[in-house]
C-alpha cells in the first residue's frame, strides 16, 4: 500500500513537470507575439521599443564582449556573500535571543521593526560611511537580510513543538546534543521558509544598492550605463537577466530544498 | 551504600514514589489560584511489575508520570529508582507519550535509534541492534518509511521500539493508546503483554481507561482529582489475556467505578457552585 502511494504521487508529479513546461513556453510564445506585434505596430521609434529579436541581439552581444558573464558573476558573488555574511550572524544572534529570554524580547520586536524598514534607505549612510564600493553594497544587503533571519532563527526555535524536546531530553539529550539532534531538524521547516525570504530581500536591495553605488562592475552597473547611453534593448537584456537569476534562485534552489524538506517531515500531507 | 542495600534485600523495590506532592498556579478572573493536584502520593513498584494507573483527567496521572520521568520537579518528596534518588532525566526511565514524541525528520530506524545515538553507540551497532527492536514490534517492512507514512498504532510500536532500544528499568506509559480505536488498541494490548513478559520489564500505565487498567496491570492503582492521592488499590492475579467480562474483574470494576464516582459527584459540585456565583 505504501509502495502503490509513492509510485502514485511520482508519476503525478512527473506529468505535472511536463503541463508546466507546455504552460511556460505558450505563455512566453504569446508575450514574445504581442510584444513583436507592439513593436511592428510602430507607435514608438525603435529606439524606445526594441523588438524581441533586437534585445537577444543585444544579450548576444553582452555575451560576446563577456560584460554578461562578469556583471553575473560579480552581481552573485556580492549575493553570496552578503547573504552569507547575512545567515551567520542573523543565526548567532537569533540564537542568542533564544537563550537570553530578556535579549530575545526586546532584540525581536527591534528586529521586526528594522525589517519593514525600506533597504533602500541604508543606502546614503552605506555611502558616507563606506564610500562607493563593494563594502558598502554588500552592507546594505547584509541590513536588508539579516533581520529577517534573526527573526526567524527565534522564532523556528521557539515554535518547536514542547513533546520533542521532552522526548529527546527523556532519552538523554542536552545542552548541546539537544540542539544538534531535536532542535535545528525540528526547526528546519520554517528556518527554510524565513531563509529564502531572506535571501529575497537581499537580492531586491542588492540590484538597487548596485543602481545607487556606482562601481565599475556588476548587473546593476550594466543598467546604468544603459540609461546613460540611451540603450533601451541593453536594459532589457539586462532585466531578462536579472529575472532568470531570481527565477533560478527562487524556484530551482529554494524551491528544490523546500520540496524535500516537506515531504520527509510530511507537511505536504493537505496538498496530496 | 543505598545501592547495595538494594541488592541484598530481594523484596527490594525498584521504583519508590515517596510523599511526591505538586501543585500548579492558575490565575483566576481575579486572583491567582494554586491548585494541588497530588498530594503526598506513594507508590512502590517491584522489579518486573505491571502497574496501571487509573483516574480520570485532570487527575495528575501525567503530572506524576513527568515527575517519575524527572521532566518536572515535585514541590516535596522524591523518586528512587532502586534505592538512589532521582531528580534528573535519565535513560532508565522512559515515558512513552499518548502523541508518541516520534521525531519526522527521521526514519522508523533512525526513530529507533535516537537513544543509542546519544549514549554514542556506534553506527553499525546500533543500526543492527535498533532493527532487531524494529522487528519486535513486527514494523520491519516500515523500517525506511517517515513517520507521517505510518498509521496512529504503527507509531505507537514505533515509540514502544525506542524506548525498548534503551533497555531502560523501567517504561513509563502516558495514555499510549487512548487516541487509537477499539480493534488496534486491543492489538497493541497484547503485543505489550507478550513484550513484559519476554522482556520482563516493569511497566508503569497510565489510562484514564478503567478496561485497559483491568486488562493489563497486576496491580491497579485509583488516583482521585478531588484530594490528589491514591484512593485506592486493587492486586489482579488472574493470567492474561483476560476477559473484562468475567465475574472477577465485573466486581473490581464496579468498585473502582464506586471510588470514581464519589469524585464525579464532587466535580459536577464544584461547577454549578461556579455558576451560581
Amino acid at each position: 500500500m505504501l509502495e502503490e502511494k509513492h509510485v502514485h504521487k511520482q508519476s503525478s508529479k512527473r506529468s505535472f513537470d511536463v503541463s508546466d513546461a507546455a504552460n511556460i513556453a505558450l505563455f512566453l510564445a504569446a508575450f514574445a507575439g504581442i510584444w513583436q506585434l507592439v513593436f511592428l505596430l510602430g507607435i514608438w521609434p525603435t529606439y524606445l521599443m526594441p523588438s524581441p529579436a533586437i534585445v537577444v541581439t543585444e544579450i548576444g552581444n553582452l555575451i560576446e564582449n563577456n560584460s554578461l558573464s562578469i556583471g553575473i558573476g560579480i552581481t552573485v558573488a556580492r549575493l553570496a556573500a552578503g547573504f552569507m555574511i547575512s545567515l551567520g550572524i542573523g543565526v548567532g544572534v537569533g540564537l542568542a535571543m533564544v537563550k537570553f529570554r530578556g535579549f530575545g524580547k526586546t532584540m525581536s520586536s527591534f528586529a521586526v521593526g528594522l525589517l519593514t524598514f525600506p533597504s533602500i534607505a541604508w543606502v546614503p549612510f552605506a555611502i558616507i560611511f563606506f564610500g562607493f564600493n563593494d563594502f558598502g553594497i554588500l552592507f546594505v544587503v547584509v541590513m536588508a537580510s539579516v533581520f529577517s533571519v534573526m527573526i526567524t532563527t527565534y522564532s523556528s526555535i521557539r515554535n518547536i513543538p514542547p513533546l520533542y524536546l521532552r522526548a529527546a531530553r527523556n532519552m538523554g539529550a542536552n545542552g548541546f546534543t539537544l540542539f544538534r539532534h531535536v532542535m535545528i531538524p525540528a526547526a528546519t521547516p520554517s528556518l527554510i521558509l524565513g531563509i529564502r525570504q531572506a535571501w529575497s530581500f537581499a537580492w531586491h536591495a542588492l540590484i538597487g544598492a548596485e543602481l545607487l553605488i556606482t562601481t565599475l562592475y556588476g548587473l546593476g552597473h550594466i543598467l546604468m550605463v544603459g540609461r546613460e547611453f540611451n540603450h533601451l534593448d541593453t536594459i532589457i537584456a539586462t532585466m531578462i537577466t536579472i529575472f532568470m537569476i531570481g527565477i533560478i534562485f527562487d524556484r530551482i534552489i529554494f524551491r528544490k530544498i523546500e520540496e524535500r524538506v516537506r515531504s520527509r517531515w510530511g507537511l505536504d500531507q493537505h496538498s496530496e | 551504600m543505598i545501592t547495595s542495600e538494594y541488592k541484598q534485600d530481594g523484596n527490594a523495590m525498584l521504583l519508590q514514589v515517596k510523599e511526591v506532592s505538586k501543585a500548579f498556579n492558575y490565575a483566576d478572573s481575579k486572583t491567582l489560584q494554586r491548585n494541588a493536584v497530588l498530594r503526598n502520593v506513594s507508590i512502590d513498584i517491584k522489579d518486573g511489575e505491571f502497574v496501571t494507573i487509573v483516574g480520570p483527567s485532570g487527575c495528575g496521572k501525567s503530572t506524576l508520570l513527568n515527575i517519575i520521568a524527572g521532566l518536572e520537579r515535585p514541590d516535596s518528596g522524591n523518586i528512587l529508582v532502586k534505592g538512589e534518588s532521582k531528580t534528573s532525566t535519565d535513560p532508565d526511565r522512559i515515558v512513552i507519550f499518548q502523541e508518541g514524541g516520534l521525531f519526522p525528520w527521521l526514519t522508523v530506524l533512525e526513530n529507533v535509534e535516537f537513544g543509542l545515538k546519544l549514549s554514542g553507540v556506534p553506527q553499525e551497532k546500533r543500526r543492527h541492534a535498533a532493527s532487531q527492536f524494529v522487528n519486535a514490534v513486527q514494523l520491519s517492512r516500515f523500517a525506511d518509511s517517515y513517520i507521517y507514512q505510518l498509521s496512529g498504532g504503527m507509531k505507537q510500536r514505533v515509540a514502544i521500539a525506542r524506548a525498548l532500544a534503551l533497555n531502560p528499568d523501567i517504561l513509563l506509559m502516558d495514555e499510549p493508546f487512548a487516541a487509537l480505536d477499539v480493534q488496534t488498541r486491543d492489538l497493541l494490548h497484547n503485543q505489550l503483554l507478550q513484550i513484559h513478559e519476554a522482556t520482563k520489564k516493569t511497566i508503569l500505565f497510565v489510562t484514564h481507561n478503567i478496561n485497559e487498567a483491568l486488562s493489563l496491570g497486576d496491580r491497579i492503582v485509583v488516583l482521585s482529582p478531588r484530594t490528589g492521592s491514591i484512593k485506592r488499590e486493587f492486586a489482579i492475579g488472574l493470567p492474561r489475556p483476560r476477559d473484562v467480562q468475567s465475574p472477577e474483574l465485573t466486581v473490581i470494576k464496579r468498585q473502582i467505578l464506586k471510588e470514581l464516582e464519589e469524585d464525579f459527584q464532587f466535580a459536577r459540585r464544584e461547577t454549578r457552585t461556579q455558576t451560581i456565583q
